[in-house]
């Protein structure tokens, strides 16, 4: 059995527990994404996995061999594994054919330096081989920093945050690019990250983790997005809407509208509603709840509306409309659900104090989104 | 053997040598931690075995003398380098005046001169025979020493003065980075408040360096009783000479040990102080923005004055004495070029190499060894191994010498019993026994400098090449020495550079006949035969030069906000 195997692993620093009871498995080929809020156990897992840290509790297996258990530790250097690092941690005394050779030996001099040569040709460096990684910009470093880890052909590759340093145009390119050679060395590939778009557009599996260092939901992107098992998770992507009340007839009622849920009659609960699952509509033909505009943003493809419910007295809403839809233009706005962007959770107060929770849309964060 | 099998083999094969690698930076780091505590502990131990009551004997005469004198000096020495350190740094940083870009880097040279050899010096110029004398003398028309009043530069005042001269640059280096550090915006906020230049640096620049003040007279303080060579010239009862007498002169080791007991409290509060201050430094940054401070154009007398005061220390600490010294080597150059001269250079130059090369590797090791194991014993016992830098010379001598007279003494006893052989004194009055010494002393200045370049080099290059393939050694070789080569350098260079002007450890410590640089300064310059001695007093300062161009570099290339002077 080829690529990572973790078994219940454990970890704590002193008595903070940052990973509890944490499992996974990555075959050969696959990209496995670890997202979570900052501070949560993510990056020690990829420690635990890489060996720069020794297991307290669980089995790290790479390849088929134990490479790491509360006895056993096998250094990194005899782990066969490929560690890329947020700031590329490229060595700024070689240059880039260097860094790249650096991990070919026990081959000839010349067989290395044409394995390098063809990873650097991979990611477009060829050209830039003698150069020193200060004279490279941040996308090129990182691409070295890839080919560099790809080279000796590791059996799982970690990724910690690789794409945090570059800035939003370059990130998006340098994903993809990424991703395609990633494919093509069919390497395993454990990657952490806290930024929810980035785990969405890399990974065929997320692992959602809390600050409490347990997996929250793992699953493929599309079902972390569109069926979230925790409300932290459903919350992971950003504003939402939420709604108080109580379950009955296996429903629970909304000013937008009822939305059906597994929860038992009587139990209390809340509902989640992204806000392009909020469904504005001029002339409702009276099937929704009448609103007020109180201000509009043009994001680029999108608009994000905040609106009033009753007639301007009641709770406020966020919607995310197409950028065509011109609210201020338009009278009799009514507001309704779109079952598939809202989530049901119990209503559990304790669980609002967890890092995970992003505050409820506020004017700061309105004002930013619009901004970007 | 299946694929499998041989894999699972090849595995734990590797395993297990990962792990004794492990094990050996652990065993080695503690190994050197206690080796270089051992004179210390030797000294406190010693000083609780009774002995003849010497305790109530020194209660008696001479220890209130010691800690009066001793006291005195540091507090004379202290405020010297104070006022003189802290004046010319704020001077020159924050005003525009005639020559103050040479002035920033030339007041760091005094530190090429060491202490005992401007008392020489100067003693040499204005005792009652010497030419400063002379020449009121004949002004007056005064003929004997009761016709006129003269300051006697062999004194506690003297010691203090020759002191100040040569220290004061720690507290003008320290301080200095500490204002570069300021944002001019604490001082433009001052001035907007209506607080005049003067008043804010009062008000604001002077608590605000407080810390870096504060490590800077430590330092001081800790040189001050580390010195032998002048109190030992001038007769000034200090600890540091009273060891020695103790020691050498009433042949009582124990004694001995005892005052070293009583200076190591002295040291203990200046390196708690040195500690505290350095702590505390990291809150004393108000904002991350700098921007250069705007000098402020001094006008006319003021324009003299501070040009005054920061050249009357260039002057009297290094360009006289230096040029005097230059001026006896062309005299006397014929008596003291000679096979003796040579021979002590030799010395001197192979005992700091040695030195230099086994406190860098070490340092290597152990600041190593504690990066790869991140571990709270080992960050201590390497914290606790470079307190020798605190500890003055003669204290860690005569713990040097206890230790290793313990060791030869168990060696032997073991051979004796074994095989019958006894192996008699192997490292007690040799040459290993000085290296050792400076090995204590001087393993905190190397450790310090390679685990502050370490601490630069971020970790992810570890993880990286450790992925790579590349053990804790090859990581060692192939990433980070040519990342900290250049501290590497810096740190023997200072090492080499002290070991060439120690003293007191040298003397205490060298075997029968074998003399230094240092100590054949000394011998001669005690018997007032400086002239002979001047070659080698030249030598010495010519090397103490090297780590002063470097810091001038430094200086002149500094910019604000940056971290110059930490290392001293």
């Amino acid at each position: 059995m080829g690529g990572l195997h973790i078994f219940g692993l454990s970890h704590s620093y002193g008595s903070h527990k940052v990973l509890d009871n944490v499992g996974l498995m990555i075959p050969a080929g696959e990209l496995v994404c670890m997202l979570g809020p900052s501070g949560c156990g993510k990056s020690t897992l990829l420690r635990l996995a890489g060996g720069l840290e020794k297991v307290q509790d669980g089995t790290v297996v790479i390849n088929g061999v134990t490479v790491g258990d509360s006895k056993i530790h096998l250094n990194p250097e005899h782990r066969h594994i490929g560690l890329m690092f947020q700031d590329y941690a490229l060595f700024p005394h070689l240059n880039i054919i260097e860094n790249v050779t650096f991990g070919l030996f026990g081959m000839t001099s010349v067989k290395a330096h044409a394995r390098a040569m063809q990873m650097l040709d991979q990611v477009s460096m060829t050209s830039h081989k003698d150069k020193y990684p200060h004279m490279l910009s941040g996308g090129q470093q990182q691409r070295v920093a890839l080919a560099r880890a790809l080279a000796p052909e590791p059996k799982l590759l970690l990724l910690d945050e690789p794409f945090s340093g570059l800035d939003t145009n370059m990130r998006q390119k340098i994903r993809e690019e990424t991703l395609n050679v990633l494919k093509q060395s069919g390497v395993a590939t454990l990657m952490v990250t806290h930024d929810p778009e980035e785990a969405m557009f890399m990974a065929d599996r997320i692992k959602v983790m809390g600050s409490n260092g347990r997996i929250l939901q793992a699953g493929r992107p599309h079902e972390i997005y569109y069926h979230p098992r925790h409300e932290l998770v459903a919350k992971l992507f950003g504003m939402m809407n939420m709604f108080k009340g109580v379950v009955a007839d296996g429903r629970v009622e909304t000013p937008l509208g009822s939305v059906a849920t597994d929860l038992d009659d009587g139990e209390q609960a809340q509902v989640l509603v992204r806000p392009e699952g909020v469904i504005i509509e001029a002339n409702g033909n009276g099937r929704g709840s009448l609103v007020e505009v109180t201000s509009s943003h043009l994001l680029g493809h999108d608009n994000i509306v905040r609106v009033r419910l009753n007639k301007g007295e009641g709770d406020e809403l966020y919607v995310r409309v197409h950028h065509t839809f011109e609210v201020e233009l338009k009278k009799n706005l009514t507001v309704r659900i779109d079952p598939e962007y809202a989530f049901v959770f119990p209503f559990e107060e304790e669980l609002k104090l967890t890092k995970m929770d992003k505050p409820e849309l506020n004017e700061a964060q309105v004002s930013a989104a619009a901004a970007e | 053997m299946t694929a499998a099998q041989a894999t699972g083999n090849r595995v734990i094969g590797a395993m297990k040598v990962s792990l004794s690698w492990l094990n050996g930076w652990t065993i080695g780091t503690v190994f050197i931690s206690m080796l270089a505590l051992m004179p210390i502990a030797a000294v406190i131990f010693l000083s609780f075995t009774p002995t003849d009551d010497i305790w109530s004997h020194l209660t008696e005469t001479v220890l209130p003398l010691y800690v009066s004198t001793t006291l005195m000096l540091m507090v004379g020495v202290g405020f010297g380098t104070l006022i003189i350190g802290v004046g010319t740094a704020w001077l020159v940083s924050m005003f525009r005046f005639p020559g103050k870009r040479i002035f920033e880097w030339a007041l760091i040279l005094p530190m090429a001169m060491p202490a005992y050899v401007i008392a020489y010096l100067y003693t040499d110029v204005l005792e009652y025979a010497g030419p400063v004398q002379g020449l009121l003398r004949d002004l007056f028309g005064w003929t004997t020493k009761r016709d006129y009043w003269f300051p006697e530069i062999r004194s506690l005042g003297g010691a203090i003065s020759m002191m100040t001269l040569v220290l004061y640059p720690y507290v003008y280096l320290l301080s200095r980075a500490a204002f570069m550090e300021q944002s001019i915006c604490v001082v433009d906020a001052s001035r907007a408040l209506g607080r005049g230049p003067y008043q804010s640096f009062f008000l604001v620049s002077f608590p605000l360096a407080r810390p870096a003040i504060i490590i800077g007279v430590s330092l001081v303080l800790m040189e001050t009783l580390n010195d032998f060579g002048t109190v030992d010239f001038f007769a000034v009862s200090t600890f540091t000479l009273g060891i020695y007498d103790v020691w050498l002169n009433m042949n009582n080791i124990a004694g001995a040990a005892q005052l070293a007991t009583v200076l190591l409290i002295f040291v203990m509060v200046l390196v708690f102080a040195e500690r505290y201050a350095r702590r505390k430094k990291r809150y004393y940054h108000t904002t991350t923005t700098y921007k250069a401070l705007p000098k402020y154009l001094l006008e006319g007398k003021m324009k003299a004055v501070a040009f005054v005061a920061c050249a009357l220390p260039i002057i009297f600490g290094f360009l006289f004495p230096a040029g005097i010294l230059v001026g006896y080597s062309f005299i006397h150059y014929e008596t003291a070029m000679n096979a003796e001269f040579l021979g002590n250079a030799l010395n001197s130059f192979i005992l700091s190499s040695v030195a230099a090369v086994l406190a860098v590797a070490i340092g290597v090791f152990m600041a190593y060894g504690v990066r790869l194991r991140n571990e709270r014993l080992l960050k201590i016992m390497a914290r606790l191994a470079s307190l020798g830098y605190a500890v003055p010379g003669s204290v860690l001598a005569v713990g040097v010498m206890v230790t290793l007279g313990a060791i030869d003494n168990g060696i032997d006893g073991f051979m004796l019993d074994s095989f019958g052989i006894s192996t008699g004194l192997l490292f007690s009055g040799t040459i290993a026994a000085v290296t050792f010494g400076y090995l204590v002393r001087f393993l905190a200045l190397s450790f310090g400098s390679v685990e502050a370049s370490l601490e630069k080099v971020t970790p992810h290059m570890d993880g990286a090449s450790r992925s790579l393939g590349h053990g804790a050694f090859s990581t060692l070789r192939k990433v980070h020495l040519p990342l900290i080569r250049g501290s590497i350098l810096t740190a023997s260079m200072l090492v080499f550079v002290d070991c060439m002007k120690e003293l007191p450890l040298t003397v205490i410590l060298r075997p029968f006949n074998f003399n230094t640089l240092a100590t054949f300064v000394h011998q001669y310059a005690s018997d007032e035969q400086l002239g002979e001695a001047s070659l080698a007093a030249l030598s010495i300062v010519g090397f103490g030069i090297l780590p002063v161009i470097v810091l001038s570099l430094a200086i002149t290339k500094s910019r604000p906000g940056s971290r110059l002077g930490e290392q001293v």
